[in-house]
């Protein structure tokens, strides 16, 4: 043993015989090997207390009769001065009873005076500091225990087999709404919880009671009768006593309404992301960077023929397309995840799992992770078949509305012109009506004038016979005749301008009536050549020579207005023999010219550009004319060809294969 | 020789009167002149005519139709008559004018001379 401890377990000795004191002193120090020392010793009380408020002593040696107390009020005081430190009551024979009941208060131990031995007092002194010591450590374990019940802010409680409190801690009297814990106890969850929860935590308690299983990390929902409501955690184990047999349940929970609030936020999100993009028709994944599918939606889902997420989740294009496609999509997804670039709204033509080919918009965005590195991808595409066939369709409506709109300009130009010709022809039937009314006027004033004209004709006609007696007289006469006829003159032309016509025919010879015409129109020839084949023997022909000249004049001139003033005009007569009807001769009059007749053709070529062909056919129609308006009557030809038709002959003007026009006239001999 | 009677109908009493004084000036003719195309016929009768100038636009009858009465009757159907018209020109000449030769208005007395020795057979004596 080391009892050669200089470190002495300290004894204070409260005891007032003096006899005592001393023997009791020999007793504790004096022992072999003692371990114990007296410190102090005293016979009061009031003293005893003194030192052991100033002084740390080990054990206490009370005597219970003292000087100034006696009795239990001397352990009372010892004690509550002193609360951890051992007391030995030292009692006298006679009050040995009084002994016991300090024992019961927290004396450790008590010894008779008289009966004590060194041996006896040195044992009760050792045992008195091993329960003092275990009294101690018990006590600061209580402490730890209460330390950890009052300040943590989880609940804890434990409950009797009836599931009755025995022990609340602070935080649980503080939710139930109690002053002290004690307030609990002999209470159960029906007391203060609604009914709902106390039914489900008996229930829970009962479970845990027979089957000695914890409960572990339950989330519950909890509403107090006071009001409160609010999330918690709880576990539950089985309270046993010191044989191990379930006297009851103990538990401990935690208020979670906050994580289970941000967790049923989270989940509301994530609920609500999942709805957003399983109700998006476009195909939606997310890869990592082998191409395994991670997260896809419903639109995603169905594309691939796959009912759930976890028919996908895990695995690759290359499970769900063809290999030859699946290769093209993994390599496209591979280098937006090398490359780290997006791919926005690229428009691709794709065969899906059924083998149709669809258009669709895909955009890839690399998922990159904290430090820029790309560990997947994010993929949306949408089917736009539709649209590009809408497309399609709009570029087709937009190709045909252009077509349509350039037929409604044709059909425009076309009735702009038809209403320029319509116009023009207005023009001309004004001009015709205009001719006829002069026609009208011109008749009537002649008729007037020449009545008047007459008288003066007559007048003159006697003067002239009547004998003049100078010589001015004649002259004036003379004068005056001329007037007249100049003025009856104008008359008769005015009546041939309008009036209608019958042939005066006489034989006469086609080429003098050319050369008339042509001197006619010598004021046209500026810069033209004229070229005369005239065939000298041509037989003469039944004729009205003022018409047949007009024609002349008329096509000579329309030949030289063709040149514009420069070129050769060529004017050919020639008699031949019909030997079958030929291309000169229309249809309409080849009755007239009978084969093994003679005819005399008269052609005028010129050197113009010639007639366009959708004009040749209308060339002889009346009021048609190629000049502008004001510039012609469009009478001309029409009148041309009336003149012919009236002798019986014909007309006709066609382009020259070098070049310019040729109009051909062929007469009956 | 007997002078030759000529009837001359016209409204037109200026050009009649004027047509009368240089013929009779030619002291070969005796000239009747009507102005009034309704009574020509009558006068025509009385008249008795070597020849007959008739107009044709006349108001209340139209030469032709005096034409024809006095070609209807016997005692004057012989007379020849020539219509003496303003109403066409002389370059239309026609050589009749419903069967009747005519002249155009205006006149030369030449004309009208040729055209009464043409008819009449007699020669120029003028």
């Amino acid at each position: 043993m080391s009892s050669n401890s200089p470190e002495k377990l300290r004894v204070l000795l409260v005891e007032e015989n003096p006899g005592d004191v001393f023997l009791l002193r020999e007793m504790v120090n004096e022992e072999a090997g003692s371990r114990f020392q007296v410190v102090a010793e005293t016979g009061r009380l009031d003293q005893a207390l003194g030192y052991l408020a100033a002084n740390e002593v080990d054990v206490v040696l009370l005597d219970l009769a003292l000087t100034d107390s006696r009795g239990l009020e001397t352990f009372t005081a010892a004690h509550q001065a002193a609360p951890e430190v051992p007391i030995i009551v030292l009692s006298g024979v006679d009050d040995e009873d009084l002994a016991l009941q300090t024992v019961q208060l927290g004396a450790l131990e008590y010894l008779v005076k008289g009966r004590i031995d060194s041996h006896l007092l040195h044992r009760a002194l050792r045992y008195a500091m091993e329960r003092a010591r275990g009294e101690a450590q018990l006590a600061h374990e209580r402490g730890l225990f209460n330390t950890l019940l009052e300040n943590i802010p989880d609940r804890i409680y434990f409950k009797d087999q009836r599931s009755r409190f025995i022990r609340i801690n602070h935080a649980l009297t503080k939710l139930l709404g109690l002053k002290k814990p004690e307030e609990a106890y002999g209470k159960t969850d029906a007391d203060f919880y609604g009914a709902e929860h106390a039914q489900a935590a008996r229930e829970d308690e009962i479970h845990v009671m027979q089957t000695g299983e914890a409960l572990l990390g339950k989330v519950e929902f909890e509403t107090l009768i006071g009001g409160g409501r609010s999330w918690s955690l709880t576990t539950k184990l089985p309270l046993r006593n010191r044989q191990g047999r379930i006297i009851g349940t103990c538990g401990i929970s935690r208020e979670v309404t906050a994580m289970k609030e941000m967790e049923d936020q989270l989940a509301t999100e994530r609920n609500l992301l999942r709805a957003v993009i399983d109700n998006l028709p476009d195909h939606i994944f997310l890869k990592d960077a082998e191409g395994r599918y991670l997260l896809d939606n419903v639109a995603h889902l169905r594309s691939v023929g796959a009912t759930t997420s976890a028919d996908v989740r895990g695995r690759t294009v290359f499970d769900f397309f063809p290999e030859e496609i699946a290769r093209t999509f993994h390599d496209d997804d591979m280098a937006i995840i090398r490359s780290a670039q997006a791919l926005i709204n690229h428009e691709e033509q794709r065969t899906n799992t059924n083998g149709n080919q669809r258009w669709v918009l895909t955009s890839k965005i690399p998922w990159l992770d904290e430090s820029g590195l790309a560990v997947g991808l994010v993929c949306i595409s949408r089917d736009i078949s539709e649209q590009k066939l809408a497309e399609e369709h709009l570029k087709q409506a937009n190709a045909d509305l252009k077509a349509r709109r350039e037929d409604l300009m044709a059909a425009v130009k076309d009735l702009q012109e038809a209403h320029q010709q319509l116009r023009d022809v207005q023009l001309q039937l004004i001009e015709a009506e205009k001719m006829k009314s002069i026609g009208r006027l011109a008749a009537g004033v002649a008729h007037e004038v020449k009545n008047p004209l007459a008288i003066l004709q007559m007048g003159l006609e006697f003067l002239n016979t009547v004998p003049t007696t100078d010589e001015t007289t004649p002259v004036i006469l003379k004068e005056m005749s001329d007037a007249l006829t100049r003025a009856d003159g104008v008359i008769r032309g005015l009546l041939d301008f309008s009036s209608p016509k019958q042939l005066e025919v006489k034989r006469a010879s086609l080429n003098v009536i050319i050369n008339q015409a042509l001197r006619l129109v010598r004021g046209e020839m500026k810069g033209c050549t004229i070229h005369r084949e005239l065939q000298a023997d041509i037989p003469p022909l039944a004729l009205d020579t003022d018409k047949i000249s007009q024609v002349f004049v008329n096509l000579l001139t329309n030949a030289l207005h063709a040149m514009h003033g420069g070129g050769t005009l060529t004017v050919r007569t020639y008699a031949k023999q019909l030997t079958g009807v030929g291309a000169n001769i229309g249809d309409k009059r080849s009755e007239s010219f009978r084969v093994g007749e003679t005819i005399v053709v008269a052609e005028i070529d010129d050197t113009g550009p010639g007639v366009p062909d959708d004009t040749i056919g209308k060339i002889f129609e009346p009021f048609y004319t190629t000049k502008p308006t004001g510039k012609g009557t469009g009478l001309g030809l029409s009148v041309v060809r009336t003149i012919v038709d009236l002798h019986g002959a014909t007309i006709d003007l066609r382009n020259l294969a070098e070049g310019g026009a040729r109009v051909t006239l062929m007469f009956q001999v | 020789m007997d002078k030759k009677r000529i009837f001359i109908v016209d409204d037109e009493s200026g050009f009649t009167r004027l047509l009368k004084l240089t013929l009779e000036r030619t002291g070969q003719y005796v000239v009747l002149e009507e102005n009034d195309g309704t009574g020509a016929w009558l006068k025509a009768r009385d008249f008795k005519p070597d020849i007959i100038f008739l107009d044709i636009v006349m108001p209340r009858i139209d030469g032709g139709d005096v034409a024809q009465q006095i070609r209807s009757d016997p005692l004057l159907a012989h007379v020849p008559i020539i219509f003496l018209t303003a109403i066409v020109s002389r370059t239309e000449t026609k050589t009749d004018i419903g069967g009747f030769p005519f002249l155009s208005k205006p006149v030369s007395l030449d004309a009208i001379n040729r055209c009464i020795a043409e008819h009449l057979g007699t020669g120029e004596s003028v």
